[in-house]
């Protein structure tokens, strides 16, 4: 098998998949979820022997697609380092949430609608990473973007999931009208959209380098890694089945964003640069501080996730990709890790969300309690595991290029610490405090296994030197760069303790300021004023909510009053009245039913042919 | 010189004809020989046309393909019978064959009274469909859309839903003064050019020899302009079609802005802007801001609605924005991009009309708001209702994602129309909208209490066998051309590239086209 080939396997399979199982497996849920499964496991096999054919150099291919004129469009594929690395992550996480699917959605009514969603869901995203252009990335980009509407809408019957699953599509879209006419322009600046060209391009002529295109791009960013101010549809998008939100909405269609942004990071000048690391920052401070007023388990890993996403964002934005993409793979593990935890939580409870009715889930769900404690302290940036690694470059590039940052990101970890501790404490320890909780059992052993292979890749993910080869040579360059630059061992020595410190202040004061097992929240009972305001989460979604209601939608109804009664009543109907008053002759053409008006038209023709004839 | 294939071109407009009158007479048949006779008279412009499809010599550039000629008794005019395909009609040959083909076998298992003179009718307007695309004498291109636009008229007023009667006759008069004001603009071509033919290449090449002069050819296309863009909804003057669609038998919803409508678009495409350009390059500021007025306030206008057949209808005039748009860019890739967007149109809007009809009879209202929860019990109707929405806002992997795209590639081209390009682009958020509301209100949450009353009948139930055949035919054309868009775009490419030539060597446009807004004004006061 040529690596070409593979990659192509590695895209075709699951939509093979999804067609599958949406012509014959309808109704038949189980073989749907084992065709899934199947093809997901064959993607994971194909996509390893194309990386490993990869050798230094990467594997290129290109169709034409489309041409009209000078437009030409191309498909094509580009597996270069990075691709790789992302590949890697992402049929490999793919598969282990697809296993964990199988436990998880066994009792579902639509379980075949599901794993078809799922195996949409991969085959997008599969092409995300391999597209070699713009355009290419676009028409995947808007697909994981119908993937995502599909699976967030599985719940069909609830009003979230109708709400979450239209409003994350529609903001998507927004986002996504920058990034469409980011590509436009660039065309025609560029000549072409291929990553390679364009690269070379700007290499020779760095005067090439756009700050109005680039900013347009990153409005695709800005909406698929749901950053501000197109945040707002993560959190809602919980709506949807716990896997979806772990494989979707935190390990892979999120981190595109990020991507996305490090597979065109040579069409950003600086300008575009620092904005992206300053809109990073403030969103991974926000998020923070948002997940404090939320008690729905699900939700407050959203705003974790936005906020991790704000840290990738951050470092990208500070100039070190490699360590964007790094921090991308280790959260994907963890954060995945703590979804399906969530997940398996979720099932054991018998669908209750709520962390302040739990309680006590380390004794009945001990597997998935431990695990999800690993999940926490690899978030937290503890020595040792996945998140330390990369957050502690992420922290140390901040504090080597901007003071401030450093410190935002600071008290972002340390709000990580209390957020995920009051997480913790709250849901797994202690006695149980709802009828759920306390009849909770542990989870499947396909879901169990997912949870155990994740958990010990957040314990060692983070270490570089064990990764295979082939993966990572972005990420070891950026690390080499670092540790490199100027003033690294004095900083490193900071980022230790202070990060070390950001953890260690946060889960314990998590601990005792809301307490073991605790049955409400402290913060609502003691500083209503305070929790009420995080629970605004700064009125980003009553300010949207306000402008359609009120002015888009009333604008609408405007225009369409206008349309009927302006339009057709008095301009259209007024001059046809006009008309009328013309003359007799016009006038029994105009009232005269129907039929006589086809025959006085066909009458005409047929006139028309005479006269024609006579002349003759 | 014989060619064999022509023989199949002019059957595949003689053949439903035929079929047509045969039904016309055809009271007394069984349901059985109805729907044979119908199958027959769809069936075969559909087989016709993919096999011309697979003969088509894209060689021929600036020629046609299967060409004939025959006599009418007309010859003083310069008018035959002149029959062929060309890379940008063939693709529209095509659409007719498909779409005409679906919604035959939609109506033939339709209850409709007269079953027999509703076929009949629907199939003299297929043979005008195939007629139209498969003229190359610019008379007989007009005589075929009269020929199907007169059933239309005659199969709302008579077969219609609410409203039927007025809706009908805005529409006869609304369409019929745009085919009188396009018929004229055909005559007067024909005469100020001095040509002594009706036949589109004869005509092309006597004009690129005797170039009209500038006044005559605005004011002659002003004439197509208008005509054509009455015929396709062009702001201001779409207020016929929502109203028309909304009650409209489904066959003929189907036909109509399926294919019929987009008979304006290639009178511009193929005639109009190659044979006019110096007018096209007058009337840009005019098309473009019209163009605009589709996309932003009809679109807006959409988003308003509150019932499932006038919202289709409203988004139907929204998505010609686009086309127009793509004709306005005056160019090898916006001319494509209105082509890929029209053919694509056709399909995706015919399946929305024809699943809407579905909806309507489980839910038995097209209130948006009275509906809910109906994936539950229609999860593969849901499933054609979502795609064909998806297809409509332009999700990649259906065509009019490539027509939509080419369109706006097409604006950014130049900096005359770059400007566009945001204005225009808002479109896919407002499509979006009403898109994504249509379908969680009809198919998401819990049915509203009225239609919760009906739950358990017998009515609702999922797609049927009759209503799935045809909706799947043209979703699968609208994913054919998705994922392989090269199988319009290859021979349309080669035979625009004929037609539309850089737009640079016009100095009109670029002196007109550089200051769109300040000519704007000049041409409303």
């Amino acid at each position: 098998m040529t690596p070409v080939t593979a990659l192509t396997l590695t895209l075709l399979i699951p939509l093979a998949s999804a067609a599958g199982i949406a012509f014959f497996l309808r109704r038949r849920g189980g073989l749907a979820s084992t065709l899934s499964v199947a093809a997901a496991a064959l993607l994971c096999i194909c996509s390893f022997i194309a990386i490993n054919a990869r050798g230094d150099a990467a594997i290129v291919a290109s169709w034409d697609w489309l041409s009209f004129g000078e437009f030409k469009v191309s498909m094509g594929f580009l597996l270069d380092d990075v691709a790789a690395t992302m590949l890697a992550m992402v049929s490999f996480v793919g598969l282990l949430i697809h296993v964990f699917s199988l436990g998880y959605m066994k009792s579902d009514k639509a379980q075949a609608r599901f794993f078809g969603g799922l195996s949409i869901f991969m085959f997008s995203m599969i092409g995300i990473i391999l597209a070699d252009n713009l355009i290419m990335i676009f028409v995947f980009w808007e697909l994981v973007g119908f993937s995502s509407y599909m699976l967030i809408g599985h719940y069909l019957e609830t009003e979230e999931a109708k709400a979450a699953s239209k409003k994350a599509f529609i903001v998507n879209r927004v986002g996504d009208l920058g990034f469409l006419i980011g590509i436009v322009l660039a065309y025609w600046h560029f000549g072409t959209t291929d990553l390679t060209k364009m690269e070379q391009l700007t290499l020779g002529h760095p005067e090439l380098v756009n700050a109005g295109i680039a900013a347009f791009l990153i409005c695709g960013f800005i909406g698929k890694s749901a950053q501000f101010p197109l945040h707002v549809w993560l959190p809602d998008a919980m709506a949807g089945p716990t896997p979806v939100s772990a494989l979707i909405h935190a390990a892979t269609m999120v981190a595109a964003g990020i991507y996305f942004l490090i597979r065109i990071s040579f069409l950003l000048p600086v300008e575009v640069l620092g904005f992206v690391a300053w809109l990073g920052t403030a969103v991974a401070v926000y998020a923070g501080f948002c997940a404090y007023a939320q008690n729905d388990i699900k939700r407050i890993l959203a705003y974790s996730t936005l906020s991790q996403l704000g840290y990738m964002a951050a470092a990208f934005g500070l100039g070190y990709p490699g360590i964007a993409l790094f921090h991308l793979i280790t959260h994907a593990f963890f954060k995945a890790l703590l979804f399906l935890g969530a997940g398996s939580v979720i099932h054991g409870c018998h669908h209750e969300q709520d962390i302040f009715k739990m309680g006590g889930l380390l004794k009945r769900m001990p597997i998935t309690a431990i695990t999800f404690a690993i999940g926490v302290l690899a978030l937290c940036g503890v020595y040792g595991l996945a998140g330390f690694y990369s957050k502690d470059a992420i922290l140390i590039a901040g504090g080597l290029e901007k003071t401030v940052i450093f410190i935002l990101l600071t008290l972002g970890a340390f709000l990580t610490a209390g957020y995920m501790g009051r997480l913790f404490w709250v849901a797994f320890l202690g006695a149980p405090k709802s009828d759920a909780a306390s009849h909770a059992k542990e989870s499947p052993l396909t879901m169990v296994i997912p949870l155990l292979i994740l958990a010990g890749l957040s314990v060692v993910g983070g270490m570089i030197q064990l990764w295979p080869e082939g993966l990572g040579a972005l990420i070891r360059f950026d690390l080499e760069r670092l540790h490199h630059a100027e003033g690294y061992s004095a900083m490193h020595h900071d980022v230790l303790i202070y990060g070390s410190a950001a953890w260690v202040v946060g889960l314990l004061g998590a601990f005792f300021f809301y307490g073991v097992g605790a049955k409400d929240d402290r913060l609502a009972r003691i500083a209503p004023s305070v929790f009420a305001f995080l629970k605004a989460r700064l009125w980003f979604d009553e300010i949207y909510g306000f402008y359609v209601s009120q002015v888009q939608d009333r604008f609408a109804a405007i225009l369409s009053f206008l349309d009927v009664f302006l339009l057709r009543g008095l301009i259209i109907r007024g001059s046809a009245g006009l008309v009328g008053i013309l003359g007799l002759g016009v006038r029994t053409l105009h009232v005269g039913n129907l039929h006589a008006y086809v025959y006085w038209f066909l009458g005409g023709l047929l006139l028309f042919w005479a006269f024609v004839g006579t002349v003759l | 010189m014989f060619d064999p294939n022509a023989t199949v071109l002019l059957a595949a407009i003689l053949v439903p004809l035929f079929a047509g009158v045969v039904l016309a007479f055809g009271s007394g048949y069984t349901g059985g020989m109805r729907r044979g006779v119908a199958l027959g008279g769809f069936g075969y412009p559909l087989v016709a046309a993919f096999f011309l499809a697979f003969r088509f010599d894209p060689a021929q550039v600036g020629a046609y393909n299967f060409e004939s000629k025959l006599a009418t008794g007309l010859d003083s005019f310069g008018i035959y019978l002149h029959l062929g395909l060309n890379g940008i009609s063939l693709p529209l040959f095509l659409l007719a064959g498909v779409v005409g083909f679906a919604a035959g076998l939609y109506a033939m298992f339709s209850n409709a009274e007269r079953p027999h003179l509703y076929l009949a009718l629907m199939l003299f307007m297929q043979s005008g469909l195939m007629g139209t695309f498969a003229s190359v004498d610019i008379f007989f291109f007009y005589f075929f859309h009269e020929f199907a636009l007169i059933p239309t008229f005659i199969m709302i007023a008579v077969w219609g839903g609410t409203g039927r009667r007025t809706a009908a006759m805005e529409m006869t008069i609304y369409l019929t003064l745009g085919a009188m004001l396009s018929l004229l603009g055909l005559v007067s071509l024909y005469v100020t050019s001095g040509a002594e033919s009706f036949s589109l290449p004869e005509l092309r090449d006597y004009l690129a020899t005797h170039p009209l002069s500038e006044t005559l050819q605005a004011n002659i296309f002003g004439l197509l302009l208008f005509g054509f863009g009455i015929l396709v909804s062009l702001f201001p003057f779409h207020s016929w079609a929502p109203k028309g669609y909304a009650s409209a038998p489904t066959g003929t919803a189907m036909l109509h802005a399926g294919v019929l409508k987009k008979f304006g678009l290639y009178g511009l495409l193929q005639i109009g802007v190659p044979l006019l350009p110096v007018g096209m390059a007058h009337w840009f500021p005019w098309l473009a801001w019209l163009a605009l007025g589709n996309i932003i306030i009809i679109g807006l206008v959409t988003i308003a609605q509150r019932d499932l057949k006038l919202m289709l209808g409203y988004s139907s005039v929204m998505h010609m924005g686009y086309a127009f748009l793509g004709i306005a860019a005056f160019s090898v890739v916006g001319a494509g991009g209105a082509l890929l967007m029209m053919v694509a149109h056709g399909l995706s809007v015919a399946l929305l009309f024809m699943l809407s009809t579905c909806i309507y009879h489980r839910s038995l209202t097209f209130d948006l708001g009275a509906m809910g929860g109906l994936a539950v019990k229609a999860p593969v109707l849901c499933a054609f209702f979502v795609a064909a929405s998806m297809a409509s806002i332009g999700l990649p992997g259906f065509g009019n994602f490539w027509g939509e795209f080419t369109i706006f590639m097409a604006l950014a081209e130049t900096e005359f129309t770059r400007w566009l390009v945001l204005p225009a682009a808002l479109g896919i958020i407002i499509s979006a909208i009403y898109g994504l509301r249509a379908v969680a209100n009809i198919f998401f949450g819990k049915p509203k209490a009225e239609f919760a009353a009906r739950w358990d009948s017998d009515e609702v139930k999922d797609l049927q066998g009759f209503e799935k055949t045809p909706a799947m035919i043209l979703l699968a054309a609208l994913v054919v051309i998705g994922i392989f868009p090269r199988l319009v775009s290859d021979r349309a490419d080669a035979e625009l590239g004929g037609l539309y030539p850089i737009k640079e060597s016009l100095p009109q446009f670029e002196t007109t086209a550089g200051t769109p807004a300040v000519s704007g004004k000049e041409q409303t006061h």
